[in-house]
């Protein structure tokens, strides 16, 4: 029996860990949250015991009447002074916590746009005039608080990592803020969560947190042009790509590309994911993902180019992987 | 004894919870308001406690009379189901009493932001 | 709702003196002991059988009795909530594996679409509106309920609605954006479906705030004479303050789909923030309805309980007032947590403090209610009967949901678990802990009384432990699903993630809740031909609806009878006797009427006895027309459905003027008991006005939402109103708003002049006053048209033009309500003396002449001063 119950603790607390997990916490905010949820978690079981326990004591085992007098004083107790001191501890932790986990942030601001269904990002370092611009993917400082702005074009969709802390709404003709405070470097999920069409189950974006220095090496990096492609197969991607018209929804900074449609792809190759998530950054998905992008996220907007010959599709995904 | 018409009215007996209602809807409205027209977060915190004190006084006052309504020592069984105007008249004041408690309780709740929250954040 | 005694002074010279109640009251111990001879108890009975008798073959369906329509109700209620749990069957299927391509994203978003509003639409609202109607009048020893047409006339929208709405899933045409439908999302998809489900469901709202006003006015004025407030059965209790809340929660719903529905059809951009709309005003305005709803839903299942648990324990409820306060309190406090649904759309902290407050207070009245269930069982002695294993099961659920709901009320928790399985989880434990199980429970313990059969103990067991163990399997481990970070509404996920186990157990699971389900289904309608009735009181009940006769009478009370105390049958020994013999009140029917007795509202003192409805067409027919005024626009098919609008007012004009205020023969009538009591009165008194009272409040709060939205987008939206924009023209919306207040006095007057015996004067002024207020109405059209609003470019000229139209309308509605009267008048149906129909028109116009003027206000001069 007691073994049982270790081992069913041990597969339950293993299952808690997870890219996308709320149990496993890698920002501030996210470990209160989930701290606060193991003591109300205990809370709730001891409560729940003693009510249904009252229920079935007094139905099926305890036989003798108590007076009406003893009756009235639990209710009272039970029904009136017991929850209002629980729930105002309760009410004072969560109030006194929401400002700290709105606070502002200490340099870096983001502003991501949801798009259906994709996430476009931008990077403001402070004092920047321009925005360092990719998609699909956030990478965050450790240590210190970011400041993060979000807007939507269309629909609603929400913005949430859940190992770093909660979510916020992305409204169409609003701007939201919030702040996420990393502290372990790593790379987590984030997901939409608020239902935005066809393809909601297909609004992912992966969160890399890393070291402070680590970070700003990346970002300079990343505000730089795309890297010309290199190799016989990539540079006759790259033609392909301008005269495919694919720079008519996106841009590849450096290149003719300048549409701000779809999502930039600047950098494209040194993403972790492909498609907001979904795929990983290869070739094959690379290729299946330009063949039919429509079997992948139902409703995209992007057509497919399975029109185009085998070896078109290899020379483009062979363009785009290598822009890194 | 004549008794005043309260006595007999379901109006009198919601009337604390109607002060929380009316309460709820003016810090909510008034704070909703303020931050969106002034970000003026220490006005709405200063009309929230005003408010909050105007409330549990009205439900206090509310509840004193729901308690003399109801007649406490007067009776050891307090479950009024007899069939008299008396009953009736102490059911209602027991409720309206009652109500007034959790009235009490919701007005305290709801002005607790105000005492945390200093940012209209 | 104060009461006055028996005998009031009349109030003016022209309210007779002989149509005040006469004779004894309350009825003396030595009237109610004497026995009736057994020939005049066997004539009478023939007669009130002939007089309520149900009628058979396809006249059936003509019928309006409350037994009948509250059993078509509660089957068709448990047809459509059989119907959405197989869509619910088919999403878990699809998602019992990750990756899975059983359904497509579409069909998958139509299905739980249609899940959640056919469970929240046609199952938990409808079916406490069936319950009610077929428990309710027989609890308050009453014949039937105040307005049994209007009964049937519910059920009919509801059907033909829910048949239209639930049926659009087989079409592959239904609403995909979610049972809350949120703009922009719902406003631009392309298909029918967001109008089904805006029309669709509108059509069923208005039937459900008819039944709502039926069961105030039910609760209020239709309790057997002595039945003071504080004596009511604690089932009443709930249904009073259920139907408030369907009154002032559905009305903002119904607002919001009127700007939903322009901005579809008419392009009025309210949500579209491209031309000054906000997407978030649907949000308020569709969760100030959505979570009150909750707690509609909730709160008369507990009241089953409420019901149940003193039978089981053998004594009267402990704590009745507490039980009181518990449901008046949430009633209230459960408009002051819709925030909560939308503590991640990044409103400012303090504001979401409010609601996060208001939610943990919330708790307090439900643990009342739950403990004072408990105390009852610590003071009484249980017996151990099938209802109340579920009833048990229910609270074992109920306060799972219920401590997962104060961990969500805190609003940064929230915003981890907002919109993921755990709340998924934690709505399921509160939805089948405070609504299935209960309603299942109250099933097995009103079956009998229903039927005269019982359902299976053994099947009843079988049912509750599948039902019970499959429920936990399917939703228990939802929680860590949500916790592991699955969002809701997302057709297919991952498998890397970790959720993929844990939904193959969800899936599991929610097939052993459709076994349970099933296995009480079979109990609930396989034929019970053969079996015995049941005796007259089963459980040993101390209500009094379990004083009906075996086999079952379609007169419901046999004598509507003189109560003194909460549990009539256990305190009052020779009450069934004496109600079986006819010696209470309205024990005959020597007219071959169905009458029914109307009590003052806090004592209970007989005032009236009323003639209640019999069966007719009329009903069907004019749901029928109402279904196409509200379906046809759908497909676009404007003309036939202006025209079966037109029919259906036409219709219900037919209803009013054969069936209602008729002028009775005698006007004072004797009851019984050496009673007299008045055969028509009008002005408070009446069941008539007080239903006009109670749906105004509720269409005041429809207008109220509207006016929230003015208000909404000022402090919202910088650009409101736009600057340089076109204001309505002042001279015309002042004109209006004198052309309403001369209609609205032009009303009144007539009233009173009218009772004082001027009739002419009175119908002139009942000609001037609809001429005014369709003056009213075309000064204020005339007031956004001239100036040149123009509804399609800007969120404010379009909220402008939906204040003019809501007022256009109830203004007109409001003129052929005059016009009537006057009709009334010259056709000799409507005399000083028997004047309800002026009253009730004239209540109308209180309510619309204040709310006329403050559109005029709304429109005129609260823009110029923003």
């Amino acid at each position: 029996m007691k073994i049982g119950i270790a081992l069913a603790l041990t597969v339950v607390l293993a299952s808690c860990e997870g890219r996308q997990s709320v149990l496993s916490p890698a920002g501030r905010d996210a470990e209160v949250l989930a701290n606060l949820f193991w003591w109300m978690l205990g809370g709730a079981v001891v409560l729940w015991l003693f009510v249904n326990g009252l229920m079935l004591y007094f139905s099926r085992i305890r036989r003798k009447r108590h007076s009406l007098r003893v009756a009235q004083w639990f209710i009272f107790m039970c029904g009136v002074v017991l929850p209002t001191t629980v729930l105002a501890g309760l009410l004072i932790f969560a109030l006194r916590e929401m400002p700290q986990q709105r606070e502002p942030g200490e340099g870096l601001t983001l502003r991501v746009t949801g798009e259906s269904w994709w996430w476009r990002v931008e990077y403001w370092p402070d004092g920047a005039d321009e925005p360092v611009t990719t998609a699909n993917e956030i990478r965050l400082p450790a240590g210190s608080r970011s400041e993060i702005e979000l807007a939507a074009n269309g629909v609603i969709h929400s913005f949430w990592i859940p190992a770093l802390g909660g979510k916020t709404d992305m409204i169409p003709g609003r701007v939201n803020r919030m702040s996420l405070e990393p502290t372990a470097p790593g790379t987590y999920r984030g997901q939409c969560a608020e239902f935005c069409g066809l393809s909601h189950a297909h609004m992912a974006l992966e969160a890399v947190v890393m070291a402070p220095e680590e970070f700003e090496r990346w970002l300079g990096a990343e505000a730089r042009d795309a890297r010309a492609p290199e190799g016989a197969e990539a540079k006759r991607g790259k033609q392909l790509f301008l005269s495919q018209g694919c720079g008519g929804c996106h841009t590849v900074r450096g290149t003719p590309a300048t549409a701000r449609v779809g999502p930039d792809l600047t950098h494209l190759g040194g993403r972790k994911s492909l498609a907001a998530g979904m795929l990983p950054m290869d070739r094959q998905s690379l290729v299946g993902w330009l063949s039919a992008p429509e079997s992948i996220k139902p409703g995209v907007n992007m057509p497919g180019y399975d029109h185009l010959p085998p070896a078109d599709l290899q020379a483009l995904a062979a363009y785009l992987e290598g822009l890194t | 004894m004549v008794w005043p018409n309260r006595y007999s009215s379901l109006w009198h007996m919601i009337a604390a919870p109607v002060v929380w209602a009316v309460h709820f809807c003016a810090v909510y409205g008034g704070t909703a308001l303020v931050c969106a027209r002034m970000d003026a977060p220490g006005l709405a915190r200063i009309g929230i406690a005003a408010a909050s004190v105007v409330a549990l006084g009205l439900i206090w006052w509310i509840g004193r009379r729901a308690w003399r309504q109801w007649d406490y020592a007067s009776r050891a069984n307090r479950t009024h189901g007899g069939p008299r105007a008396e009953d009736r008249r102490e059911f209602l004041g027991h409720s309206a009493w009652l109500l007034a408690i959790v009235s009490a309780i919701g007005v305290i709740f709801v002005s607790l932001p105000a005492l945390f929250i200093e940012s209209c954040l | 709702m104060t009461d006055s005694s028996l005998h009031d002074p009349p109030r003016s010279a022209a309210e007779l003196d002989e149509r005040q109640p006469q004779g004894q009251w309350p009825p003396s111990e030595e009237m109610l002991a004497e026995p009736v001879p057994s020939d005049i108890q066997e004539a009478s009975k023939e007669r009130l059988r002939a007089a309520w008798k149900t009628p058979t073959g396809i006249r059936y369906l003509s019928a309006v009795n409350n037994s009948v329509i509250g059993k078509w109700y509660s089957l068709t209620a448990f047809g459509f909530m059989l119907a959405a749990g197989v869509l619910a069957l088919l999403m878990r299927v699809q998602l019992a594996v990750p990756e899975n391509d059983f359904l497509s994203s579409d069909r998958f978003n139509q299905f739980f679409t249609m899940h959640g509003s056919a469970m929240m639409f046609l199952f938990a609202v409808p079916m406490f509106e069936a319950i009610s109607i077929l428990l309710l009048p027989a609890m308050l020893g009453s014949r039937d309920m105040p307005f049994p047409r209007l009964s049937a006339y519910g059920y009919w929208c509801f059907l033909i609605g829910g048949v239209f709405v639930l049926g659009s899933v087989l079409f592959d045409a239904a609403p995909s954006s979610g049972w809350f439908m949120y703009p922009p999302l719902a406003t631009e998809d392309e298909g029918v479906g967001s109008d089904i489900w805006l029309l669709g469901l509108s059509f069923i709202e208005i039937a459900s705030i008819a039944a709502a006003v039926e069961l105030i006015v039910g609760v209020i004025k239709c309790r057997p004479p002595g039945m003071r407030i504080n004596l009511m059965p604690l089932y009443g209790w709930y249904v009073l303050v259920v139907g408030g809340m369907i009154l002032f929660a559905f009305p903002p719903l119904i607002a919001g789909d009127l700007l939903f529905e322009l901005e579809r059809s008419l392009n009025w951009p309210f949500f579209d923030p491209e031309r000054g709309g906000d997407p978030l005003l649907w949000q308020h305005l569709f969760w100030i309805f959505g979570h009150p709803e909750v707690y509609i839903i909730f709160l008369p299942s507990i009241a089953i309980a409420s019901m149940v648990v003193p039978t089981a324990a053998g004594r009267p409820i402990v704590g009745y007032s507490w039980i009181v306060l518990s449901a008046v309190g949430t009633g209230f406090i459960s408009f002051g947590l819709w925030v909560h649904h939308m503590f991640t759309t990044g409103l400012p902290a303090i504001s979401l403090g409010f609601f996060s407050a208001a939610s943990e207070a919330v708790v307090i009245p439900t643990g009342v209610q739950i403990f004072a269930f408990i105390a009852t069982l610590m003071v009484g002695r249980v017996t151990v009967i099938l209802p109340t294993l579920w009833i048990a099961g229910a609270v074992a659920i109920f306060t799972a949901g219920g401590l997962t709901g104060v961990m969500v009320a805190l609003a940064p928790f929230d915003w981890q678990v907002h919109d993921t399985y755990f709340i998924v989880a934690h709505l399921h434990y509160t939805l089948f802990g405070g609504m299935v199980f209960p309603i299942i429970g109250g099933i097995y313990y009103f079956y009998p009384f229903i039927t005269k059969k019982k359902m299976s103990e053994r099947l009843g067991r079988w049912s509750f432990w599948v039902t019970f163990i499959g429920f936990n399997v399917c939703f228990l481990p939802m929680h860590l699903t949500g916790l592991l970070g699955m969002p809701r509404r997302v057709w297919t996920y991952p498998g890397d993630l970790g959720w993929d186990w844990l939904n193959m157990i969800s899936t599991v699971g929610s097939f052993v809740i459709a076994a349970g389900i099933l296995i009480f289904a079979w109990d609930l309608l396989r034929p019970k031909g053969r079996q015995t009735l049941t005796e007259r009181n089963p459980w040993n009940a101390g209500t009094l609806e379990w004083s009906h006769d075996v086999p079952t009478e379609a007169w419901g009370a046999r004598s509507v009878p003189f109560v003194t105390s909460r549990y009539p049958l256990w305190d009052q020994p020779e009450i069934v006797e004496r109600m079986d013999a006819g010696r209470f009140y309205l024990g005959d029917a020597p007219e071959g009427r169905r009458e029914t007795l109307i009590t003052s509202a806090v004592d209970a003192i007989p005032q009236l006895v009323v003639r209640v409805t019999g069966p007719a067409w009329c009903t069907l027919v004019a749901a029928a027309f109402t279904g196409g005024a509200f379906i046809l626009p759908t497909f676009g098919i404007y003309g036939p459905a202006i025209v079966c609008g037109v029919l259906a007012i036409a219709t219900v004009i037919w209803w009013l003027w054969t069936a209602t205020a008729i002028i009775p023969d005698k006007v004072m009538k004797d009851v019984g008991l050496g009673l007299t009591l008045p055969t028509y009165v009008s002005g408070p008194k009446a069941p008539g006005w007080w239903a006009i009272f109670i749906t105004m409040l509720g269409d005041a709060t429809a207008f109220a939402g509207l006016i929230f939205g003015v208000f909404f987008f000022w402090t919202a939206r910088p650009d409101f109103p736009p600057d340089g924009a076109a204001h309505a023209s002042a001279a015309l919306t002042t004109t209006a708003g004198v052309l309403l207040a001369g209609t609205w006095l032009s009303t009144w007057f007539a009233r009173g002049l009218h009772r004082a015996g001027h009739v002419t004067i009175a119908r002139a002024l009942l000609i001037a006053a609809p001429i005014m207020a369709s003056g009213g109405a075309a000064s204020l059209i005339g007031a956004v048209w001239f100036p040149g609003l123009q509804p399609a470019t800007h969120a404010y000229p379009a909220m402008m033009c939906a204040l003019v139209v809501w007022s256009v309308a109830h203004i007109l509605c409001g003129a052929i309500m005059q016009g009537y009267c006057l009709a009334r008048s010259l056709a000799g149906r409507m005399l000083p003396e028997f004047d309800a129909d002026l009253w009730n028109t004239t209540l109308y116009w209180h309510f619309q002449g204040v709310s006329g003027i403050v559109t005029s206000l709304m429109i005129g001069l609260v823009p110029r001063v923003m």
